[in-house]
């Protein structure tokens, strides 16, 4: 019965009213902004600090040989590179065909049974994107310590433990893309009589794959400042290393880390090593992030 | 249209990525086989009489000998531009560690691995038992202070027991004031910093404390700096640094290396002040003698921390470098051999000297010879 002053809303706040929501905006503008200092804070530091040393040396050079100032992190970059790529190659199909099974077959499956291991794949998934990435560096050091000498180092071993923690990521975010998919194109295709499997290649892939893309860009760039997992099973090297295979292999985050760790004599070359290798691998980091942002945009402009 | 545009975006950043993968295969311009960037041609020798070495040898072990490490890397790899060496500055305690279990092939350690240790411990890449130990790293440790306008004093053992151990309190105590007459000591109050981790340094400036101070220094030689005293504890060399810089009225003991900036004291070795240098300490190892009851090419020394010679420096770090005798694998064994010839040799110390202060072996011939027969038992 008290519900009639709903009849006549007032048409304009009451001053009350107006000074809470002033109060309220300066606050939510000050938490904002609060929010904002630790980030501009870190940008101009290694921005500030990186610059010294972004030169051509840098791109060129790696640490062989090299005492004290000069040198490069050619090698690091490379090592990023190679270790990311490998990582990306073993771990966007795996992510991929687990989103695409779990949309397209486990939830029409008519078998409850499916429905369920659906549900089971779909948690374990979530408790993977959960692992600390140094567990997923030590699982792999545990294994390569079974099947090989103790010590042994290499590139791959890194891109292994870092598609562990990629897969999850591209998993979760491909299949909220496929989700998004509209069920009136499967419909359309399976009306027109084609097979499931062509529906999927033909009409769900085209249609996500913006999203697709950017799902497996989210996955590197979530991967490429691993640190932990690839100072364990990648090692450090001032070499060049172009073998995933065989021998350490350096990489930008464990560069960072090595530099600002075991300075020789001149600390300050070292130091300054690695706030520009710190810029550099958040450019990266950025780079990665902003793709997989402007991918993902304009697929939601192809479906308007 | 639209399907299109996004198409190309996802091209344009595939193609950003190809071309920033292209950029990157270009070798590293201080990789050329010619090394024509790298100035080291002083070992150009051992080239001639190692040909075609190639592979990889992984250390690791001290931090003290990161940047002798650095300096011996990169003089053998500018001579045998098929050869990388990787180390590792994990702590000595680590490095023998990974010897044993065969991670690294070769390790710098602070310590010799005691008789206990080598008894118990089976050596992965050995074949036999025996190992190759010597003495490559021979660096003075300072008592490094803090006092603004004063850059160096003169010290007793004792008086540096009781500043380290925090029983002096202000500096212008009577006991440092009767060593240091003209010096106008202020009345800043005493703060020891000390290393938090387990350290070979500590090891072993408490080994010298011990053995010239020993009334005043109780606690024996401890890697472990003893928890009951007090002070500021700092991780590493660097950090011990950071800290005396950072505080005036501050005393600890760093690698002499790294005490640029800091004041220095000089210790009272037989009746006079030494300063810490390379030749000082030398002569501080020719007084020591080899341990006794280990194998042939196990050099491990018991420092002489009381030398006769007046002129000699006795709180030096003695760091050693490990190898088996005789490796399982022969690839190992030619390049375990040809990195340890390198460092012991008179260009790998001349190297470690320029870059880490240290004092080069072969000041002393007695010390020298010995370790290059050493050395060339490894097979």
């Amino acid at each position: 019965m008290t519900r009639t002053s709903l009849a006549i809303p007032p048409l304009r706040p009451g001053r009350g009213a107006r000074r809470a929501d002033t109060v309220a905006t300066i606050v939510m503008w000050a938490c904002a902004l609060i929010g904002a200092v630790p980030l501009v804070g870190l940008l101009w530091t290694t921005i500030s600090r990186g610059l010294a040393r972004l030169d051509v040396t840098f791109f060129t050079q790696s640490m062989r040989g090299v005492i004290g100032p000069g040198g490069g992190a050619l090698h690091a970059l490379m090592g990023t590179a190679l270790i990311t790529l490998a990582a990306t190659v073993l771990a966007a199909p795996l992510g991929l065909i687990t989103a695409l099974w779990l949309v397209e077959e486990a939830d029409r499956s008519s078998s409850p049974g499916v429905r369920r291991f659906g549900g089971t794949v779909r948690l374990v998934v979530d408790v993977m994107t959960g692992i600390p990435s140094i567990v997923a560096g030590l699982t792999v050091f545990a294994l390569i310590t079974l099947v090989a000498a103790p010590g042994t180092r290499s590139g791959i071993a890194g891109s292994l433990a870092l598609a562990i923690i990629m897969v999850p990521v591209v998993a979760r975010a491909s299949e909220e893309v496929l989700v998004r998919v509209p069920e009136d194109l499967r419909e359309g295709g399976l009306a027109l009589g084609a097979a499931r499997w062509r529906v999927v290649t033909k009409i769900v892939l085209p249609t996500a794959r913006p999203g697709l893309v950017s799902a497996v860009v989210l996955g590197v760039s979530r991967v490429v400042g691993e640190t932990a997992p690839l100072l364990l099973v990648a090692g450090f090297t001032d070499s060049m290393n172009y073998n995933l295979l065989s021998g350490r292999m350096a990489s930008l985050p464990v560069y960072i880390y090595s530099q600002w760790q075991n300075k020789g004599v001149d600390a300050a070359a070292y130091n300054s090593r690695a706030w520009t290798a710190a810029l550099v691998l958040v450019i990266f980091v950025l780079f990665f992030q902003v793709a997989a942002r402007l991918i993902g945009r304009s697929r939601k402009e192809t479906q308007k | 249209m639209k399907m299109r545009t996004s198409l190309s975006n996802a091209a344009k950043a595939a193609a950003t990525i190809a071309a920033l993968g292209l950029a990157l295969t270009a070798c590293a311009s201080n990789e050329a086989p010619a090394a024509t960037s790298t100035t080291d041609t002083t070992t150009a020798s051992v080239t001639a009489t190692v040909p075609a070495l190639s592979g990889t040898l992984n250390a690791g072990g001290s931090t003290a000998q990161t940047a002798a490490q650095d300096a011996w890397r990169a003089g053998f790899q500018a001579a045998n531009a098929g050869v990388t060496v990787n180390y590792d500055p994990v702590g000595s305690g680590a490095g023998r560690t990974g010897f044993a279990s065969g991670s690294y092939v070769v390790i710098g350690t602070d310590d010799a691995f005691s008789a206990t240790e080598l008894s118990s411990t089976t050596f992965t890449l050995c074949a036999t038992s025996d190992i190759v130990e010597v003495p490559a790293y021979i660096s003075p440790v300072a008592v490094a202070f803090n006092l603004p306008g004063i850059t160096s004093l003169i010290l007793d053992a004792n008086t540096a027991a009781s500043l380290l151990s925090g029983k002096i309190k202000t500096w212008n105590d009577p006991a440092i004031a009767a060593l240091n007459p003209g010096v106008t000591l202020p009345s800043t109050a005493v703060t020891p910093v000390f290393r938090s981790d387990k350290s070979g340094t500590t090891g072993n400036v408490t080994d010298y404390l011990s053995k010239a101070a020993p009334s005043v220094w109780t606690y024996g030689m401890v890697e472990n700096w003893p928890t009951d005293l007090t002070g500021d504890a700092a991780n590493g060399t660097q950090g011990v640094v950071a800290a005396i810089t950072g505080a005036a009225g501050t005393v600890g003991y760093v690698d002499f290396s790294q005490t640029t900036g800091l004041g220095v004291a000089s210790l009272i070795n037989a009746g006079s002040p030494v300063a810490p240098n390379a030749a000082g300490a030398t002569k501080t190892l020719s007084a020591s003698t080899p341990q006794t009851g280990r194998s042939a090419t196990d050099l491990a020394y018991d420092v002489n921390r009381t030398p006769s010679d007046p002129t000699a420096y006795p709180m030096i770090m003695v760091s050693y470098e490990v190898a088996c005798a005789q490796y399982k694998d022969p690839a190992n064994a030619a390049l375990a051999k040809a990195y340890m010839s390198y460092v012991v040799s008179t260009e790998g110390q001349t190297a470690a000297a320029g870059n880490a202060g240290s004092a080069p072996l072969s000041s002393d011939a007695t010390v020298a010879s010995a370790v290059a027969t050493a050395v060339a038992a490894i097979s």
